[in-house]
């Protein structure tokens, strides 16, 4: 098995300086059998940055490694069918004129096993992804679910050290594409294989991914475990692209051991840990997110930071509220659906500042986002 | 995995420096493209400015100034211009008929503009000559010996008659674009003018008309393009007439002593003729984009004629006698006839098809020439137009546009002139080609790549790369990826083209022309030379088993095309 360094990798189409970079100056170092997805909205460079792993695409600067092995530099690039990966496509790529079984054993073929031990070896590896029985049919027979699994199943057989993944379930319906995301994620788990995984769907990657790489842009923004890009957002782009999100304006009012004390509204301010880099009265955005506001009834006895809702959505699992703070920001809120207010009732809000983040304000950025 | 084995350093060194095999077809197809096209354009451009001593202009000046040329030139002119005008009338009145009003009988009219386009436009020109020349043509005979109307005879070999013969090649290419266009223009766009007060009229002129009058003249030009290249009916028709056009008059400068000099000027002011034609065609569909963007919209209503429609239904009926069935029953009628006259029907026979498939061996070998020149340059177009397309659509090798453009610049040249570009080439080289069965597999797949490589281009549009992509890297080679997973998809759609360029190639008699030799004859060169010679009867016979090659030829189109070989569906193929 296989981990793949990449250092510096810039890839820019079209020769006009005008043109943005694709893919630029990326570094990143996946390890063996780990579960990495490339995250970005649509643009961000993470599908050229697969094509690059892969083979099919040249980079203008940078080099890819795979196990110490250099494969990819400007001047000089492994093809793809040397590369001993595996890749599932998009758009599943089965070929229509090749039955399930023709379509599988191809692999094994250009890899001169024996008839006997192929047939034996795509029976398993159809066995695993539940298509046993299905051998004869032709893709046109299948439904978009069952040919995404003949696609894993292709790349699977035989045994790649690396398996490049390019939105392989964004084709699929909703609950479809819940199961076979299970499923994925024990296959990787069984197989050991490295999963290269290319998503917009930021759900996805929280669910199947060791790491995550979130990518804007062309580059990379931030990369560490779901929990990390969730809870500790970078920079203001990875904690818009991670979820819902409240950015509310403040100003550093004191910093203290690394915690700084921002001010949101004159009664209400917050404690944020990760102050580095954050400057004395400086104004900042704080990153809320609207589960980590917890809404109560006010109590009897004034004090505390008082909101009015303003509106209510019940989405069946949670409910969400739009409180606003006179004379202050209008918040997103999250909270359990069995506790219920009304439009126009005053409540008291509670921020968990643990879970808040703060990034200086760019000039010209509006507030909310 | 095959590629834990190879060291890193030496992988890398063949990924950069060993030319791999797809480097060589890459190479071989433009080498390919090269010979079949530029190098015979370069010697044609070479020979026309070559004089006795060094570069000189002297026969653009000849072919400009001398009164022979620039008869020709105006008697091309003068035929291209009618039959633009009569296409645009003819193909323009079906159009309507079939896309916008409730005239019976459309699937007739259909045909009768697809039939016209297909059939040889030197057949139609032969069966013509047996109706209507001057002295023996049956309907002539007729009209002055029995029905004593001699003021009603027409002379087939004159200005009218070549006008008559070729417009029926030419009225489908108007029929085509005019119908598409009339069929695509959204009926909101007509409604709109109509709720603001405007009559059936008023809209037709002011808004309709407007919006297909590009394809409309798109498709006239299209005719005249093809018109003035029609050596076959100039020739037939165009001579006896005294008439003489550019092709004609190319021919005659091969006459010995041959004229190559002259040849050359006189096909260059040819080729500018018709790439000029062609760039205003290609500039006058290009603003037909609005028409098909709103598409989408509601199907104009059909207008109800009435008593009319049976008038409109009588002028296409003329239309398919004329165009279709009195050639053809013409041809049949002639092939079964001892002799050819009022009382043909008397003396039936199957004398003339025995004597060209059996007894003459002139005829015989010029059947199974055609047949295998039209089977390898079919093939040849075809793959090469696939490799081209290939490299067009699916590799980022600097200046793989030009290479498009080279391959469709045949489409500009008339096939005579194609002809005396490979004369000029050929003979320049050591290698002794003319008079060859080579030279005309390369005059015919030269003429027909743009055939070729426009079906491989639709045909690989349908494949989306990353099925070629997803059995790269799985490890299988670009050769192993070709076989086992492009060839196979693109198979349907290269058959078509494979018929596209076989049709033609059997018919073949422009460039063919001056490029046969007696053991090298084809198909259209023998019914040419047996029609010239005067073998009246036996030269329908060889038209008739031409026009049974090309129907089964369409046949088997028709069947493959209708029953899609690729019944699994295309899930994979797109996003």
């Amino acid at each position: 098995m296989a981990g793949i360094t990449i250092r510096g990798l810039s890839k820019r189409f079209g020769a006009g300086a005008a043109e943005p970079a694709a893919v630029a100056d990326l570094t990143l170092d996946i390890k063996d059998n780990q579960f990495v997805t490339l995250l970005g909205p649509s643009g961000c460079g993470k599908t050229t940055t697969l094509r690059l792993i892969a083979g099919y695409i040249t980079p203008d600067a940078g080099t890819i490694e795979v196990a110490g092995r250099p494969l990819s530099s400007p001047q000089s690039v492994v093809p793809p069918e040397a590369r001993g990966m595996g890749m599932v496509f998009q758009n599943y790529a089965v070929w229509p004129h090749k039955t399930v079984f023709e379509n599988v054993v191809f692999g094994l073929k250009l890899r001169k096993l024996g008839a006997a031990a192929a047939r034996q070896k795509v029976a398993d590896m159809l066995a695993l992804v539940n298509l046993s029985g299905l051998e004869k049919r032709y893709p046109g027979e299948l439904s978009g679910g069952q040919q995404q699994r003949v696609a894993l199943a292709r790349s699977l057989v035989v045994e790649p050290g690396i398996l490049l993944l390019d939105e392989p379930l964004s084709n699929l319906d909703a609950k479809l594409r819940e199961r076979m995301r299970t499923e994925l994620k024990e296959i990787q788990r069984r197989t050991g294989i490295t999963f290269v995984y290319v998503t917009h769907d930021q759900a996805e990657a929280l669910a199947l991914s060791d790491q995550v790489a979130v990518m804007s842009v062309g580059r990379l923004q931030q990369y560490g475990t779901p929990f990390e890009v969730y809870a500790h957002p970078a920079n203001r782009m990875v904690a818009d692209f991670m979820g819902l999100v409240n950015l509310v304006p403040g100003k550093v009012r004191d910093i203290k051991n690394g915690v700084a004390t921002v001010e949101l509204m004159p009664d209400l301010a917050v404690a944020i840990a990760r102050a580095a880099g954050l400057a004395l009265g400086e104004r900042v955005d704080v990153a809320v997110r609207p589960e980590n506001i917890r809404l109560s009834a006010p109590p009897e006895l004034p004090g505390g930071q008082r909101a009015t809702v303003t509106s209510h959505v019940f989405l069946g699992n949670i409910s969400e509220y739009e409180v606003t703070l006179p004379p202050g920001p209008a918040l997103r809120v999250q909270t359990h659906p069995l506790q219920q207010f009304r439009v126009g009732d005053e409540v008291a809000i509670e921020i968990d500042s643990t879970q808040c983040s703060a990034f200086p304000r760019v000039r010209g950025e509006p507030a909310q986002a | 995995m095959s590629s834990e084995a190879a060291t890193p350093a030496l992988s890398l060194r063949l990924a950069r420096r060993t030319p791999r095999l797809e480097h060589f077809v890459m190479g071989g197809a433009i080498v390919a493209l090269v010979i079949l096209v530029v190098l015979p354009l370069m010697s044609l451009l070479f020979g026309s400015v070559r004089g006795e001593d060094g570069l000189s202009l002297d026969h653009f000046a000849e072919v400009l100034g001398g009164r022979l040329y620039v008869t020709a030139l105006k008697n091309s002119l003068t035929l291209g211009a009618w039959t633009g005008l009569f296409s645009t009338i003819i193909g323009l009145t079906l159009a309507w008929a079939v896309a916008r009003t409730d005239v019976p009988a459309k699937p007739l009219l259909q045909a009768t503009a697809t039939l016209s386009y297909l059939s040889p436009p030197f057949l139609t020109a032969i069966a013509f000559t047996y109706l209507f020349s001057p002295n023996a043509g049956l309907i002539n005979v007729f009209l002055r010996d029995v029905a004593g109307l001699p003021w009603l005879t027409f002379n087939i070999f004159s200005m009218p008659g070549l006008v008559l013969v070729t417009v029926m090649h030419t009225f489908p290419f108007v029929y085509l674009l005019a119908a598409s266009a009339l069929q695509s223009v959204d009926a909101s766009y007509e409604e709109a003018a109509q709720i603001l007060g405007a009559g059936k009229l008023r809209t037709a002129v002011a808004i309709t008309g407007p919006l297909v009058a590009p394809a409309v003249l798109s498709g006239a030009l299209l005719g005249f393009v093809n018109a003035i290249a029609l050596f076959g009916s100039q020739a037939i028709i165009g001579l006896p007439g005294r008439i003489v056009t550019l092709p004609t008059r190319i021919y005659a400068l091969f006459d010995y002593p041959p004229e190559y000099g002259l040849a050359s000027a006189l096909s260059l002011v040819f080729v500018l003729i018709t790439i000029t034609a062609l760039y205003l065609q290609r500039a006058f569909l290009a603003r037909r984009s609005y028409v098909t963007l709103a598409g989408k919209g509601s199907r104009p209503q059909l207008l109800r004629l009435g008593r009319l429609r049976f008038v409109l239904l009588g002028i296409g009926i003329v239309i398919f006698i004329v165009s279709i069935l009195a050639p053809f029953s013409t041809l049949i009628a002639v092939s079964f006839s001892k002799s050819w006259g009022l009382d043909f029907w008397k003396g039936l026979t199957l004398a003339n098809y025995k004597f060209i498939l059996f007894d003459y061996d002139v005829t015989r070998r010029a059947i199974q020439n055609s047949l295998l020149l039209a089977t390898l340059a079919a093939t040849a177009a075809v793959l090469l137009g696939a490799v081209i397309g290939w490299i067009d659509l699916r590799t980022r090798i600097p200046g793989r546009r030009l290479l498009d453009y080279f391959a469709l610049i045949p489409l500009g040249l008339p096939g005579i002139v194609m002809a005396v570009a490979l004369i000029q080439f050929w003979l320049a080289m050591p290698i002794a080609l003319y008079g060859t069965l080579a030279i005309l597999l390369l005059a015919y797949v030269g003429r027909y790549i743009p055939l070729g490589v426009r079906a491989a281009n639709a045909a690989l549009r349908q494949i989306d790369p990353s099925l070629e992509e997803s059995a790269q890297i799985l490890g299988a080679s670009w050769l192993t990826t070709m076989r086992e997973v492009t060839l196979p998809l693109i198979r349907p759609g290269l058959f078509a083209g494979w018929l596209l360029v076989f049709v033609p190639v059997i018919q073949e008699l422009s460039a063919s022309i001056l490029l046969f030799s007696s053991s090298s004859i084809t198909l259209a060169v023998a019914i040419y030379n047996l029609y010239e010679t005067g073998y009246i009867e036996p030269v329908a016979a060889l038209a008739m088993v031409n026009m049974v090659i090309i129907g089964a030829a369409i046949w088997l189109a028709n069947m493959i095309g209708g029953g899609r070989i690729l019944t699994r569906g295309d899930a994979g193929t797109g996003t």
